[in-house]
């Protein structure tokens, strides 16, 4: 890694050790407050272009930003990977594109929503009504829709919170479309918007890996059991050792040259088995909000259910044949 | 197995599936609260019958394929119950009557802060002083600790080179002067179940709240261990089979057919029965007087690790569709089956200790 990313790596480190209050968080989401401190240090708007007051940072600086930011809280991550990986290029070349101003700058909220189908909307004149079940983010004044076509959604809107297992930083909720909303622009590249994003979803899970992990390694470094550390047992050191190397290789092609689809498969195939163990690692403890473990369980699944199924197992395997299948 | 209960178990299902609504599943969940009316409603419906292990196995079983955090809710408010059964007097079995009534809720208090697995490490002291043993220490993570009326302790009654021995069981009124009771909030499953930590300061017990005898109580609570263990394998299976009915309904619902979700589905099915298999053998051992703690250990461990497998699957699975369903909270409860009664990792040296025994 170059030095100048290493400065990046530190900063950004040294910001969430003092401006991240994970369990807060968790509790309260994020707070206006946070948000206007990731806007000012030029995290929120990381690739937006500079004539929209983003950073315009290359991709190697943004998923470090992703990474360390994630290690503490996965919630302001995935509000990042939202604005950057998600709305930024929906809305790009579009009539929306210089709402990206206040998307940088911390005034625009933005949801996602990978549930419904277009058939829970009615439009008419323009004008939308109906309910989106579960929709990832919070009092937004935009929603990007991905179903059929990738829409992108202007409010007003009515907003109620929903009790959700992952990212409760970013609250999953409910959105009413009460004939106010318009749509603003609707075209097909959910695929390519996605496809786009293996490398920075890839470095928001080892930013979750590395987090789990390390609190696990601190965690048996003091607890004793039977008169001995934790580490001091075989079958757990062994164990977490073979997950940071997981972890280190997987920083490795992540920066390096490997294969963004390869880098994903291995990110999205290790990430819950790594978040469940220290869990494991913890006890009875891990099983408490308080120690802060558990949640990097809870996010690695919603991760892994949002974002990588059949359908992105089969691009893989595509990818691999350097073919159309057709599978059975 | 146990086929004789088949009937039984329709009415335990039956049961469940009227009264574990989706809506008071996920309201309890929500509140972490735990439900004392659905516990007294069991009661009066005979769901409950303590006096026969196999019928406790398969309710826990048929509860938690619906829904785990109430289905444990209404099976542990006798929780200790079987070292009263097994080594009480009297006066203590007749506390057990009016538990079995629904009157009073039993807990049991083994884990301590300072080491879970560890149970003869433990530092909660009940020393004798004349006719009275005085109790004093803490306690962690303790199921229905901050609702319960009575409670099973685990204390070191004298110094022994032996950590084994030296240590004895007790039935503590939570009523006792210097008993405290902290409720523990967010957990991440099983919300519905009440966790607290205990602190007990001189707590004064008489003679006869010693169940047993003095000195054999980690050989007590191992004893119970065995028959617990078996329960969390039936709540591992109870919730395996949940995860699987709800992968079942969204590919027959969705109408999928590819082969990499058969495959899952398989796989999900055969640990399911290996589980079954397993839980129902090592129980026919333990309901016979003739217990295999090594069966017993290899039940609880693979069926917790099915329990969280089928789980994991189910969200995978149902993709983003698992997010508002009620396949998130079979996720978050499925974890604890790995952690209590004994973590995977003491089930394996339980295990191993008697493979090699056998030789």
């Amino acid at each position: 890694m170059k030095e100048e990313n290493n400065i990046l790596k530190e900063t950004v480190a040294e910001f969430c050790d003092k401006n991240l209050d994970e369990k807060k968080i968790e509790s309260e989401g994020i707070t206006h407050g946070i948000t206007e401190l990731l806007a000012s240090q030029g995290f929120l708007g990381a690739t937006i272009p500079g004539k929209y007051s983003g950073s315009e940072l290359d991709n190697t600086s943004y998923e470090i930003i992703l990474e360390e930011i994630a290690k503490n809280s996965p919630s302001v991550a995935m509000k990042i990977f939202i604005l950057n990986s998600l709305y930024y290029p929906s809305v790009k070349g579009t009539s929306a594109e210089t709402t990206l101003s206040d998307a940088a700058s911390g005034k625009l909220n933005v949801a996602v929503d990978f549930i419904n189908r277009a058939n829970d909307i009615k439009e008419n004149a323009g004008k939308l009504s109906g309910t989106l079940i579960n929709v990832l983010g919070s009092d937004a004044e935009k929603i990007i829709l991905f179903n059929e076509n990738t829409s992108i959604i202007s409010g007003p809107f009515g907003y109620s919170d929903r009790d959700f297992m992952g990212f409760r930083g970013i609250k999953f909720g409910d959105i009413t479309l009460d004939n106010t909303a318009t749509v603003l622009d609707s075209k097909n590249r959910k695929g390519e918007i996605l496809e786009a994003s293996y490398g920075p979803l890839s470095a928001i899970a080892l930013g979750m890996i590395s987090g789990a992990l390390q609190k696990a390694i601190d965690y048996t470094s003091v607890r004793k059991a039977f008169g001995n550390y934790l580490k001091d047992f075989e079958p757990i050191s062994f164990r977490l050792a073979q997950f940071r190397s997981t972890e280190s290789v997987l920083r490795s092609a992540l920066y390096g040259e490997a294969d963004p689809y390869y880098v994903f498969n291995l990110a999205m195939e290790s990430i819950v088995e790594i978040a469940r163990y220290s869990v494991n690692a913890h006890g009875g403890y891990g099983y408490f909000q308080d120690f802060g473990v558990e949640k990097f369980y809870r996010d690695a699944i919603v991760m892994k259910s949002i974002f990588y199924g059949n359908q992105e197992l089969r691009k893989l395997a595509e990818h691999v044949y350097s073919e159309k299948i057709n599978f059975v | 197995m146990f086929e004789e209960y088949d009937e039984y178990r329709n009415k335990i299902r039956e049961f469940a599936l009227k009264e574990f609504t989706e809506e008071m599943a996920a309201e309890y969940d929500r509140k972490e609260e735990y439900p004392d009316e659905l516990r007294k409603k069991s009661l009066s419906l005979g769901i409950i019958d303590m006096q026969n292990p196999a019928k406790v196995m398969i309710a826990i079983e048929e509860l938690c394929r619906v829904d785990a955090g109430l289905g444990i809710a209404v099976t542990t408010p006798y929780f200790g119950s079987e070292v009263i059964m097994l080594f009480g007097n009297d006066r203590q079995k007749e506390i057990l009557q009016d538990v079995y009534k629904g009157k009073y809720i039993l807990g049991l208090a083994v884990t301590e802060p300072s080491g879970g697995s560890d149970v003869a490490g433990l530092k909660t002291t009940a020393m004798k002083q004349g006719n009275k043993y005085i109790l004093n220490g803490s306690k962690m993570f303790i199921t229905n600790g901050a609702i319960a009326d009575y409670l099973v302790v685990l204390a070191r009654t004298s110094e022994d080179p032996n950590p084994h021995h030296g240590l004895s069981t007790f039935l503590v009124n939570t009523k006792s002067k210097g008993f405290n009771a902290n409720k523990l909030v967010d957990k991440l499953g099983v919300r519905a179940t009440n966790t607290a930590e205990l602190q007990f300061n001189n707590i004064e017990l008489n003679e006869d709240d010693l169940i047993g005898e003095e000195g054999k109580g980690f050989y007590y609570i191992m004893m119970f261990f065995n028959i617990s263990r078996i329960y969390v394998a039936a709540q591992s299976l109870g919730i395996a089979i949940g995860a699987l009915d709800r992968i079942k309904s969204y590919i027959k619902e969705n109408d999928i057919k590819d082969e990499d979700s058969m495959f899952r589905l398989s796989d999900v099915g055969t640990h399911i029965e290996a589980t079954r298999q397993m839980t129902y053998n090592a129980a026919s051992y333990l309901f016979e007087f003739k217990p295999k703690p090594e069966l017993t250990s290899m039940a609880k461990a693979y069926g917790s690790e099915t329990a969280v497998y089928a789980a994991e699957s189910a969200m995978e699975m149902l993709g983003d569709k698992s997010l508002y369903e009620d396949v998130q909270r079979i996720f978050r409860n499925a974890k604890i089956m790995e952690i209590w009664e004994g973590t995977s990792e003491i089930e394996k040296l339980v295990i191993a200790r008697y493979i090699l025994k056998g030789e």
